[in-house]
C-alpha cells in the first residue's frame, strides 16, 4: 500500500526519464539516475509528510533510497511510523 | 621546448615517483604509474595513426582510468575532448562528428555504449574549421575505442572481437594496449598554443559550443590556481566536477603541478551529506573545489559538528553565486578553513577572485567575485564605452590575456562575437573575451557579479542558454510555441520551466522523453506547463516577465 503511494509520487514528480516507467519496487533508484540532490530532497520531505515521521539527515543515506522496497524497509523500522492504511482505519 | 600540460605530470613523476597522484575506487595510482600507463596508452594512441592537432575523446566517469586517458590523449599530440556520461547518444554522436574524433578512450563500464556511439555517429564535421591550428583536412574513414581499464588484473571488457560489429569500428582492449612496444614516445612537435581539450557547452541556436582551450590558456589558470591554493605534496584534493565541466581542470592538473594527490569522490557521494562529510574525513581531504550547492547541502543536512574535518584547509567554490546565507552557516561549521570564490565562463578559465578575509562570521551580501588573476586582465565597460572606475558604477565584464580560449571549434562567426577588439578607447589592439556578465565595482575594488545580458542562466553549476533548450521543444512536432523560463533556486541557482503551445496536446512524459533523448540531463525542463498562448511584448516577441509572472 505505502509502495504505491511513493511509486506514485516518484513516478508522477520525480521522474525526468519515462524510460524508467512503469517502477516497481526492485527499479534501481540511484543506478538509474532517478534520484538526484534535488528530487531526493523531495522525496525526503514528501516521505515525512506523507507518513507522520521526521527523518535525521543521519538516515539519509544510500542504502535507504536503493529502491522503493529500501525506502519501506527503512520506514518500518521506525517506531513512529504510521501506515498509510493505520492512517484510514483511525479516520474511519 | 615548449612546456605543456603534460610536463607537469613527468616532473612530478621524477620529482615523487612513489607518491600517490591519483586515489580513486577503480584504482590508486602513484606518480610513476600514472606516468608509465599514460605513456602506454599513448603508444596505442600513436599506433591508431592519432596525432598532433587531432582530437580524442573520452567517455567515462571521473576515475583513474579517465585521468590515464586525459594524459595519454595530450602525450600523444592530441587535444581531448570528455563525453559526458550523462548525456544522451544522440548529442555525444553530434559532438563525435563535430570535433571529428577518431579514436574513443572509453573506461569498463562504458566501453558498450563507446562502441554504439562511435558507431552511429554521422561521419561529417562542419565544414569550416579554424585553420589556425594544424587539423587534417577530413573526417576520420574508421574510428576505434580503446577500453582503458586499470584495475588491478586486467579484466577485459565483454565487448564483441572487432569483426562482428562491421561498422567499421576498432575495439581494443586494455590488455592489448599493455602488450604494445615500450619503446620511448616519439615527439609530437606540439607548441603550447595547441589545443588541450574542448569543452562543450550550450549554445544559444540549438548546438553546443566547442569552447577550445591551448595548453597556455589552460597553465595560465592552472599555475595561478596551484599557488592560490597554496597546493603542496601533502595535500588531497577533490572535486567532484566531472570532466567535461572545466572546474576538474583544478584537481587533475593543478594537483599534478604541485605532486599532490587527486582525490576522486565516489559516485552519488555528494547526494548525501552525511555521507560525504564522512567521506571528507575519512579520505583526509584538504582541499575541495565545487559549485556552491553542495556545499549549501553539506551545511544544511552535513552534521558537520559530529566530524573531524579540521584537515579541510580550504573550500573553493565557483560556478555559481553561493547564497550569503548558507555560506554564513559553512564559515561557522568550518571557522579555521580558508574560503574562496573562483570566477570565470569556460572561455577565460577562473579569471577573477576573492577570498574571505580570515574571521569572517557572517555576511550580509553575496561574495564579490573579486580582482583579476595573474596574468589576466579583467575591466569592466559601461555602456557608453568606458572603464568602469568608480564605486557602484556598473557595466559588462571583459577579460583579458593568455588564459582565454582560442575560439569555438569550427564556429568562426561565434568566436568573432565572443573574442572582439578591446572596446576601450586608449587599449591595444588584442582580442578580449566579452562575458555577458553585468558587473559593478565595490569599495574595495572587488567585482560584484549583478547578471547576465542575454538568455543564459546557470543551473546546478551548469550554463543552459534557454534559447536551445527551447529549440529543442520546437523540434517536437507537436510543439507550435515553447518558452523556457529559469526559476530561481536557491539550491540549484535555476530551475527551468517550459511553457508550451500544441496543436495536439503531446504527454508531459512524452515532451521530457523528446528532451532527454536530445540535452544532458540538467538541460531538460524541470516542469512543463501548457498553455494556449504565449504572452507578446509589442515586437511580436515572447514577454518574458509577464510570462514569468504568471
Amino acid at each position: 500500500m505505502d509502495d504505491a503511494v511513493i511509486r506514485d509520487y516518484i513516478g508522477r514528480e520525480l521522474v525526468r526519464d519515462p524510460a524508467v516507467l512503469p517502477l516497481d519496487n526492485s527499479t534501481p533508484l540511484l543506478d538509474s539516475g532517478v534520484l538526484d540532490s534535488l528530487s531526493l530532497l523531495r522525496l525526503v520531505l514528501f516521505i515525512q509528510d506523507q507518513f507522520g515521521i521526521v527523518m535525521d539527515d543521519l538516515d539519509v543515506i544510500p542504502e535507504h533510497f536503493a529502491d522503493v522496497d529500501a525506502i519501506c524497509t527503512y520506514l518500518r523500522s521506525r517506531p513512529d511510523y504510521e501506515a498509510a492504511g493505520s492512517r484510514e482505519d483511525a479516520r474511519a | 621546448m615548449a612546456y605543456l600540460l603534460q610536463d607537469l605530470l613527468s616532473d612530478s613523476a621524477r620529482r615523487r615517483p612513489d607518491g600517490v597522484a591519483v586515489d580513486a575506487e577503480d584504482r590508486s595510482l602513484t606518480y610513476a604509474e600514472l606516468e608509465r600507463l599514460s605513456d602506454q596508452l599513448a603508444r596505442a594512441l600513436r599506433s591508431r595513426g592519432v596525432q598532433r592537432g587531432d582530437r580524442v575523446g573520452i567517455l567515462a566517469p571521473k576515475a583513474a582510468a579517465s585521468v590515464i586517458a586525459v594524459f595519454a590523449a595530450l602525450k600523444s599530440g592530441a587535444c581531448y575532448v570528455p563525453l559526458d556520461p550523462a548525456s544522451p547518444d544522440e548529442r555525444l554522436e553530434l559532438i563525435i562528428a563535430d570535433s571529428e574524433i577518431a579514436v574513443l578512450l572509453a573506461g569498463h563500464a562504458t566501453a558498450a555504449r563507446a562502441v554504439g556511439i562511435v558507431g552511429s555517429a554521422p561521419r561529417r564535421g562542419r565544414a569550416s574549421r579554424p585553420a589556425s591550428h594544424s587539423q587534417r583536412g577530413s573526417a576520420p574513414e574508421r574510428r576505434s575505442v580503446i577500453v582503458v581499464d586499470p584495475r588491478p588484473g586486467p579484466r577485459d571488457a565483454p565487448l564483441s572481437p572487432p569483426d562482428d560489429l562491421g561498422s567499421g569500428t576498432e575495439v581494443v582492449t586494455w590488455s592489448a594496449t599493455l602488450a604494445e612496444h615500450g619503446d620511448a614516445l616519439p615527439a609530437t612537435g606540439a607548441a603550447d598554443t595547441d589545443l588541450a581539450y574542448i569543452l562543450y557547452t550550450s549554445g544559444s541556436t540549438g548546438v553546443p559550443k566547442g569552447v577550445m582551450i591551448s595548453h597556455r590558456a589552460s597553465l595560465t589558470f592552472v599555475d595561478w590556481a596551484a599557488s592560490c591554493a597554496e597546493l603542496e605534496e601533502r595535500d588531497r584534493v577533490c572535486s567532484p566536477a566531472p570532466l567535461h565541466f572545466d572546474l576538474s581542470v583544478f584537481d587533475i592538473f593543478a594537483s599534478c603541478s604541485a605532486a599532490a594527490t587527486m582525490v576522486v569522490l565516489p559516485p552519488r557521494t555528494s547526494m548525501f551529506p552525511v555521507r560525504l562529510a564522512e567521506w571528507i574525513q575519512q579520505q583526509r581531504i584538504s582541499v575541495w573545489y565545487s559549485v556552491p550547492s553542495i556545499l549549501t547541502l553539506l551545511a544544511t543536512h552535513g552534521k558537520l559538528s559530529r566530524f573531524d574535518l579540521s584537515r579541510l584547509r580550504a573550500l573553493i567554490f565557483a560556478g555559481e553565486v553561493f547564497p550569503a546565507k548558507y555560506l554564513t552557516m559553512l564559515l561557522g561549521q568550518l571557522p579555521d578553513a580558508r574560503f574562496l570564490n573562483w570566477y570565470g565562463p569556460t572561455e577565460t578559465n577562473v579569471c577573477s577572485w576573492y577570498e574571505l578575509p580570515r574571521g569572517t562570521s557572517s555576511l550580509t551580501a553575496p561574495v564579490p567575485i573579486g580582482k583579476a588573476c595573474a596574468n589576466v586582465d579583467a575591466f569592466a565597460v559601461t555602456d557608453d564605452g568606458h572603464r568602469v572606475s568608480a564605486t557602484g558604477q556598473q557595466g559588462e565584464l571583459f577579460v583579458s590575456g593568455p588564459g582565454l580560449m582560442s575560439g569555438y571549434w569550427g564556429q568562426p562567426e561565434k568566436t568573432r562575437e565572443a573574442l572582439v577588439a578591446n572596446p576601450l578607447a586608449d587599449a591595444p589592439a588584442e582580442l578580449v573575451y566579452r562575458t555577458g556578465d553585468m558587473v559593478s565595482l565595490d569599495v574595495e575594488g572587488n567585482f560584484l557579479f549583478l547578471g547576465r545580458r542575454d538568455g543564459m542562466v546557470k543551473t546546478r553549476g551548469y550554463r543552459v542558454e534557454l534559447g536551445e533548450v527551447e529549440s529543442v521543444l520546437y523540434e517536437h512536432p507537436a510543439v507550435s510555441e515553447a518558452a523556457v523560463l529559469p526559476v530561481p533556486d536557491e539550491l540549484l541557482g535555476n530551475r527551468l520551466r517550459a511553457v508550451i503551445c500544441a496543436e495536439r496536446q503531446p504527454s508531459r512524459e512524452d515532451l521530457l522523453a523528446h528532451c532527454r533523448r536530445r540535452l544532458p540531463a540538467y538541460m531538460v525542463p524541470d516542469t512543463v506547463e501548457f498553455s494556449d498562448t504565449l504572452p507578446k511584448t509589442s515586437t511580436g516577441k515572447v514577454d518574458r516577465v509577464l510570462l514569468g509572472s504568471r
